[in-house]
């Protein structure tokens, strides 16, 4: 391999960590030896065996074959302007949701399209003194997790069931004149959580506490599936990992698109339903959906996508900041749709109303 | 025989009745050259787990199947030990007078009362010097704890069993890792595999596909059956159809004898294609004529 095409596969490699692929620079040699084996006689294979070793999720590929058409010239069908800028990391990873962006283009957004941009909130304004201390309570609410019972076994105290293999290594050797029987459980583990909340217009004041309920829960529980909606569905699981909660929100705010939108709860539970159900929902988790119910969409829509979420989880609970105000009805359309999959309807408007979430979700037993 | 180009995988592949797109070829063929696993993701029935099974087939090998599920452990996946034959021997041990605390170790934990599971076999198959292909099945399923075990194996091909010893593979077994992405998997496993995603056929593979399995279809209705699964994958089901389910759907047709899609014969047979009952009233409501020939 000639000394300039060496250095061309290293990078291109480079140029794709750039983007945010993980291609660490051990993985050059990789990218190499596969250019070796495939040869250079076909520009499509060349372009699978690179994509064979950079890319390890689907939605990479858009993201590569950008890359590789910018890069390895040929037929560039990807011409970039002057005005854009490769999206951060974490939306390089995971693309936009759906609607036909995924195209080619997925990893450059052309600079003029900051119409939603404009829309999205900034969180550095908001310092008022109250907000601050429900954040503060939040972020030290005391939170023992609930468990369920993990497929893997531990050892445990005679009377559960007995450890053949553990009883037998222990048989033998020097120590083996007494031949106990040990015993095996069913080891426990936490049981897992998904937020699904509202972030329409409707549910604008309460949105900034929510992300911050969402935060402390995630620290508190260490895994956190959490998704947002107005008109569309966008998972913000990865935005609420960082360490702090400011850094989380400004990592939402980026990611978020339909700030205070219209709201369409029926299409953004099919949304999760038909992309993110069956990959997020194992171990029966419980399933918390934030939203008041003001919904605009097909309420028929949204009592099938709602029946099917309460299929697939261990419990769903319904949390509406409405709910606490004393003669609340669960009245309109979207609430009506709902109540009959829900398994529990709590408030949220208040620290206590949160406290008593908390004790809910502790007070789900291991067992159905 | 390894095939040791591109165009030598495809064409092995689809002596085998499997018809890979390019992309694939080109992964399997650097799969088979670089010794790497072959780590394959896509939707349920696009023919992921047919990949590992033609491949024991071209190169003439055994197949070793791991069907991973949560809670799968060691004494699943590796090796466990044959406790009903070690007991008889203790029995038979103290029997001829030998009081059980002269039973040495090496007595009852020897390599003859071990049960070895997929892994342990794929590597002593290797070992041997035979070049099993080891097909770990729907790794999504199983937990993160046989993953990083998994991690471990997959880059040293050895396995240490602490009373026999370490058994190690010269050549490692050509592995094949499958997916369903009901989770992520981790990144430091992948990195360590050759990955494809493995997307539904185009319309002229699909009834290549149908083709080839069915002969006795005939070139029209494997046209009509094509374009119905095409149209039927851009309706946002719950589940689209796979392969899979498109060559049920040609076994179905067959049994009825069917030899053109009208409304009536899809009607029928819409539960071979589609397996969830909101999927199915979705078409339904859609109008089956979409689908039918025209």
């Amino acid at each position: 391999m000639s000394g300039a095409l060496t250095e061309r596969i290293i990078r291109f490699g480079r140029h794709l960590r750039g983007e945010g692929l993980s291609v660490a620079p051990p993985d050059g040699a990789l990218l190499l030896e596969a250019t070796a084996i495939v040869g250079l006689a076909s520009r499509a294979d060349l372009k699978a065996a690179l994509c064979s070793i950079a890319v390890r999720n689907r939605e990479e590929l858009p993201v590569f074959d950008a890359a590789f058409d910018l890069y390895f010239g040929g037929d560039v069908t990807v011409a970039v302007p002057d005005n854009v800028q490769p999206l951060p990391e974490s939306a390089a990873m995971y693309g936009p949701s759906g609607e036909g962006e995924t195209t080619g283009t997925a990893a450059y957004r052309v600079g003029g399209s900051h119409e939603e941009r404009l829309g999205a909130r900034d969180f550095a304004d908001l310092d008022d003194a109250a907000l601050a201390e429900v954040k503060r309570r939040l972020a030290s609410l005391m939170w023992r997790p609930a468990e369920t019972l993990s497929r893997r076994w531990e050892p445990a105290r005679l009377g559960a069931k007995p450890d053949l293999r553990r009883s037998f290594r222990s048989w033998v050797g020097p120590t083996a004149d007494l031949m106990l029987m040990s015993a095996r459980r069913r080891r426990r583990r936490r049981r897992p959580l998904v937020v699904i909340a509202d972030i329409s217009g409707s549910m604008e004041r309460y949105v900034e506490v929510l992300l911050a309920f969402m935060h402390a829960a995630r620290g508190r529980l260490g895994t956190l599936e959490a998704f947002v909606f107005s008109t569309r569905l966008t998972r913000i699981t990865q935005q609420l990992a960082a360490r702090n909660l400011a850094g989380s929100l400004a990592a939402v705010a980026a990611k978020v698109q339909d700030w205070s939108g219209g709201t369409r709860i029926g299409e953004a539970l099919e949304t999760f339903n038909r992309d993110w159900s069956r990959r997020v929902t194992r171990g029966g988790p419980v399933c918390l959906v934030v939203s008041d119910g003001w919904d605009t969409g097909d309420p028929h829509l949204l009592a099938t996508e709602m029946a099917r979420l309460a299929r697939s989880v261990h419990r769903v609970i319904w949390l509406n900041p409405l709910a606490g105000s004393s003669g609340y009805e669960p009245a309109t359309r979207g609430m009506r749709a709902v109540l009959p999959h829900v398994d529990d309807l709590l408030p949220v408007a208040n620290l206590s109303d949160v406290a008593e979430v908390v004790r809910l979700l502790e007070s789900i037993p291991a067992r159905r | 025989m390894t095939p040791d180009t591109v165009d030598g995988v495809d064409t092995a592949l689809r002596a085998q009745d499997y018809l890979a797109e390019r992309g694939l070829a080109v992964a399997v063929h650097l799969t088979l050259q670089m010794q790497r696993p072959l780590f394959l993701e896509g939707e349920a029935g696009v023919g992921k787990t047919e990949v590992a099974k033609v491949l024991a087939a071209v190169l003439d090998t055994e197949l070793i199947r791991l069907q991973c599920y949560e809670g799968l452990d060691v004494s699943q996946a590796l090796y466990e030990w044959d406790y009903a034959r070690q007991m008889l021997a203790i029995r038979l041990l103290e029997a001829r007078g030998e009081g059980s605390t002269d039973i040495s170790v090496g007595d009852i934990m020897s390599r003859d009362y071990l049960v070895a599971r997929p892994l342990l076999h794929a590597v002593e198959e290797a070992a041997a010097g035979r070049h099993p292909v080891l097909l770990i099945d729907e790794l999504d399923r199983a937990d993160e704890e046989f993953e990083a075990y998994l991690l471990e194996l997959l880059s040293d091909f050895q396995v240490t069993i602490p009373e026999v010893g370490t058994i190690r593979a010269g050549r490692p077994p050509v592995v094949v890792l499958t997916s369903n992405r009901t989770r992520e998997i981790h990144d430091a496993l992948k990195r360590r595999c050759v990955y494809h995603w493995i997307d539904y056929p185009d319309f002229e593979r699909e009834k290549a596909i149908i083709l080839r399995k069915a002969p006795d279809i005939g070139e029209r209705l494997a046209s009509e059956m094509a374009q119905a699964m095409a149209r039927l994958r851009t309706l946002e089901l719950f589940k689209p159809p796979g392969v899979a389910e498109t060559l049920d759907w040609a076994a179905a047709l067959r049994v009825l004898g069917a030899e053109s899609l009208d409304a009536g014969v899809v009607d029928d047979t819409l539960g071979v294609v589609l397996k969830y009952q909101d999927d199915i009233a979705k078409v339904r409501a859609g109008g089956i004529d979409g689908l039918a020939a025209l």
